[in-house]
């Protein structure tokens, strides 16, 4: 994502060691840039291509609504209360967009240089500060809402809301985010542009309202251009090829990781390659995955009911979700038969407790659940644990899907039901196993019954 | 679309109430309620497969002529609400938006299923010359507690609007739903009658079936005549002349081995496997846990096993059927119950 002109400008060598090199070099238009790839629902597009047409066409709108809106109200002035019109509004997905991808691959930085090259000033809140309804609306709804006075007089620059880390907007702290954010959206002044770092379940309604591009890291080869254009800028020549590799390595794509890195290691003089091996491996950063450590050390350091209790407070995680990853994982972790039964009985009580909590909002009991499905389970097989890596998988699997039908099915249903009007659970349950026999007997069967019902090829092969 | 009907279970669904084999007794009743234009709520019990539904059916349509369209309405109690209705019942602010994500589809909120399913076709005036619409609910136990609403209705719509109820269990019905009722006990269908029809229909696809046979049938489907068609109709389509090899054959397709394969396999101690087995059965028949359970049960009651050892387990299968009931996620409910077979394998 570096520059390549704007670095030759800044080469004037002030050698300033105190601004970090990920401010430094932070591209300053699109053109400087590696440009990440990046999907929108699957489908690959240019990122740049998409950001200025979704940018260029917010503002042609925009205008052409308040020009309606202005007669529209000036309509309203003059006539009855229930002859009064609507104000119009732009759709969601035409004010407000997401990007989402990893850390530090330049989501931030696409953004502002964009910004840059398009002359618009950028607002931005980011996870540092505190994204309330309140906070949200004060910073941002005066934005949002209204053109500032200036405007009347000059045409100012015009203005870029980002909203940065928006999956950082977690539980209490910040009740009721989302739904601003999505009323912002609603009546804003200006595009919004929301960067997420990875999939939330808390976030689901507003995937459901915007589009959502995610966006790649960049290939090892251009990383390493990049780097190695800043080391000849910044005169760095003591780092070896081997090492740089390690870093990017590491790093999995994350830029600003790589960068940082390199600027601490830059700063260390001579050591024995094993040492600079240990500090590179040392700088490392804790970047997501919580949940997943937290599933490991709950299976397999903890002793205590206490530990297990200090692991589950400390965490951030909703327990709600927390639970469910235990059940998905206790096998991988627990093997004597004997030790998984057991844990399972405790989890089983848990998940039995936390229904009458919520059936009969006795919060009360909260705590027991708490200990049974961590503390219980964990307790559990201390003997005969499994050490080493184990991979932790994400519960994927829902039970509330029991009658989800997908397309298939349903239609196959519906034809059913249009010649034998019985309900979709006898079907299931009776008279669709019956129809497989009768189809597996023979080719001919299954032709009969396809033509009668008139079937297409997928729903033929749910019959086979 | 030509083409003959394929599967007999439908060729021989009857048509008109005259068709109904060998209930002669219940469908003079029914047809004196259509001559007198008039009947009082009905609740018909009956065990499942033995033809409550078409009955009804046919009774309503031949009650209401060529008016049945706009006056009938079938409505399942144990179905969850559908996405439209759904949406429907939270533009009418009847359900909390909370509820619609977390609980959609495990449970039915009844009160809403009466008041998106039912009320709005109770209340509707009767459309034609008829003297009131007919409403069927089937699996009306399932509504459970939520019955005394539904009681409130049939005393204010009853006018309006007559209920015919169908039921499996009459013991998860009110009393003051049954008192506001006519009962009609539907039985499985008597020996002899079955005899008849089974013959009247080989006789049509000539094929041969002796006495014996039918005996045989008789004593498998319980009586369930839809299941002997079904039965009639594998044996034969390998040859005309049916012995009790080929019942026997063909009965063995039906039995569901994937639960038995289950509880085998979880005997064994696999436990991922087990697990990755239930999750397919689930969705491959859209069971949901109290319903998996009760078929474990069905398997586990014919394993060959020690009387102790299936008393053992069926107080497991009682006990995670318990707390399916009470917890959020049936899936650990399951998975804990499967984790328990697989220690339990050691000990056999």
């Amino acid at each position: 994502m570096l520059l390549e002109s704007i670095c030759e400008i800044d080469m004037v060598k002030k050698k300033n060691d105190n601004i970090p090199w990920i401010e430094k070099y932070r591209p300053k238009s699109i053109k400087d840039m590696a440009l990440p790839t990046a999907k929108l629902n699957r489908q690959k597009v240019n990122l740049v291509e998409e950001l200025t047409k979704f940018i260029d066409i917010f503002f042609r709108e925009i205008k052409n609504i308040n020009n309606k809106n202005q007669e529209i109200k000036v309509f309203n002035r003059g006539c009855l209360e229930k002859e009064k019109k609507e104000i119009i509004k732009l759709p969601q997905e035409k004010t407000a967009i997401l990007l989402e991808g990893q850390p530090g691959i330049g989501k931030t930085s696409i953004v502002y240089a964009l910004a840059n090259d398009m002359n618009m000033e950028v607002i931005e809140t980011n996870a540092s500060d505190t994204r309330t309804r309140e906070a949200l609306e004060s910073k941002l709804k005066e934005t949002t809402k209204s053109k500032g006075i200036m405007d009347f007089i000059s045409e100012t620059k015009r203005k870029l809301i980002l909203i940065d880390e928006i999956d950082g907007i977690y539980g209490t702290k910040d009740r009721g985010a989302v739904p601003t954010i999505l009323d912002l959206a609603k009546d804003t002044q200006f595009p919004i542009i929301m960067c997420a770092n990875e999939y939330k379940l808390n976030l689901q309604s507003l995937y459901n309202a915007i589009p959502r591009y995610e966006v790649n890291p960049l290939s090892k080869d251009e990383i390493l251009k990049i780097i190695t254009k800043i080391l000849s800028l910044e005169n760095i020549d003591n780092i070896k090829q081997l090492d740089l590799e390690l870093i990017i390595n590491k790093n999995e794509g994350d830029l600003r990781g790589i960068l940082n890195d390199l600027q601490a290691l830059s700063q260390i003089s001579n050591e024995t390659p094993e040492e600079r091996n240990k500090i590179i491996m040392s700088l490392h950063r804790d970047t997501t995955e919580e949940i997943f450590s937290i599933i490991r050390d709950l299976f397999q350091k903890v002793n205590t009911l206490n530990e297990a209790r200090a692991i589950t407070n400390k965490s951030d995680v909703d327990y709600n979700f927390l639970y469910k990853w235990i059940n998905e994982n206790l096998p991988m972790f627990v093997y004597n038969k004997r030790d998984l039964s057991n844990a399972f009985e405790y989890l089983s009580i848990a998940d039995e407790i936390f229904g009458r909590i919520k059936k009969n909002m006795d919060w009360s009991l909260l705590p027991y659940f708490y200990d049974l499905f961590a503390g219980g389970v964990a307790i559990v097989g201390k003997e005969n644990r499994t050490q080493g890596y184990k991979p932790v998988n994400f519960p994927r699997y829902s039970t509330s899907s029991f009658f989800s039908l997908n397309a298939a099915e349903s239609s196959l249903i519906e034809k059913i039901q249009e010649k034998y009007p019985v309900s979709q659970s006898e079907l299931f349950r009776d008279f669709i196993p019956f129809l497989k026999i009768y189809c597996a007997i023979s080719r001919r069967n299954l032709k009969n019954l396809s033509d009668w019902l008139d079937l297409n090829a997928k729903e033929k092969n749910l019959l086979k | 679309m030509t083409e003959e009907n394929p599967i007999w279970r439908l060729k021989y669904l009857p048509k008109a109430l005259d068709e109904i084999y060998g209930r002669e007794l219940l469908i003079s009743r029914l047809k004196e309620f259509i001559k007198s234009k008039n009947f009082p709520h009905l609740l018909f019990v009956g065990s499942s497969g033995i033809g409550k539904t078409t009955i009804a059916n046919l009774f309503s349509k031949e009650f209401l002529g060529d008016y049945f369209d706009a006056n009938l309405k079938l409505v399942y109690a144990d179905l969850p609400l559908t996405q439209e209705e759904r949406s429907q019942a939270k533009s009418e602010s009847y359900i909390s938006t909370n509820k619609i994500g977390s609980m959609a589809g495990k449970s039915i909120t009844t009160p809403v299923f009466i008041q998106v399913k039912i009320k709005p076709f109770v209340q509707l005036k009767v459309l034609g010359d008829v003297p009131f619409k007919i409403l069927i609910v089937k699996n009306f136990e399932a509504l459970g507690s939520n019955q005394q609403g539904f009681r409130r209705l049939m005393e204010i719509y009853g006018n309006n609007c007559r209920m015919i109820l169908l039921t499996t269990k009459i013991s998860g019905i009110i009393d003051p739903i049954i008192s506001r009722c006519q009962l009609f006990l539907i039985p499985p269908l008597k020996y002899n009658k079955f005899e008849e029809l089974i013959l009247k229909i080989s006789k049509k696809e000539s094929i041969d079936v002796n006495i014996d046979i039918i005996k045989i049938i008789y004593r498998i489907t319980e009586g369930r005549i839809s299941k002997a068609i079904d039965i009639l109709q594998l044996s034969s389509i390998n040859s005309n002349i049916i012995d009790e090899k080929i019942i026997f054959e063909s009965v063995k397709k039906f039995k569901n081995e994937d639960i038995e394969k289950l509880i085998l396999n979880s005997f064994k101690g696999d436990f991922k496997k087990s697990r990755i087995m239930f999750r397919e059965i689930l969705s491959n028949y859209k069971y949901n846990a109290n319903e998996l359970f009760q078929k474990m049960l069905e398997v586990i009651i014919d394993l060959p096993i020690s009387r102790f050892e299936k008393c053992k387990l069926i107080n497991l299968i009682g006990d995670a059927d318990f707390r399916a009931l009470d917890g959020i996620d049936s899936d650990i409910q399951i998975s804990a119950f499967i984790s328990k077979l697989n220690a339990f394998g050691e000990y056999m």
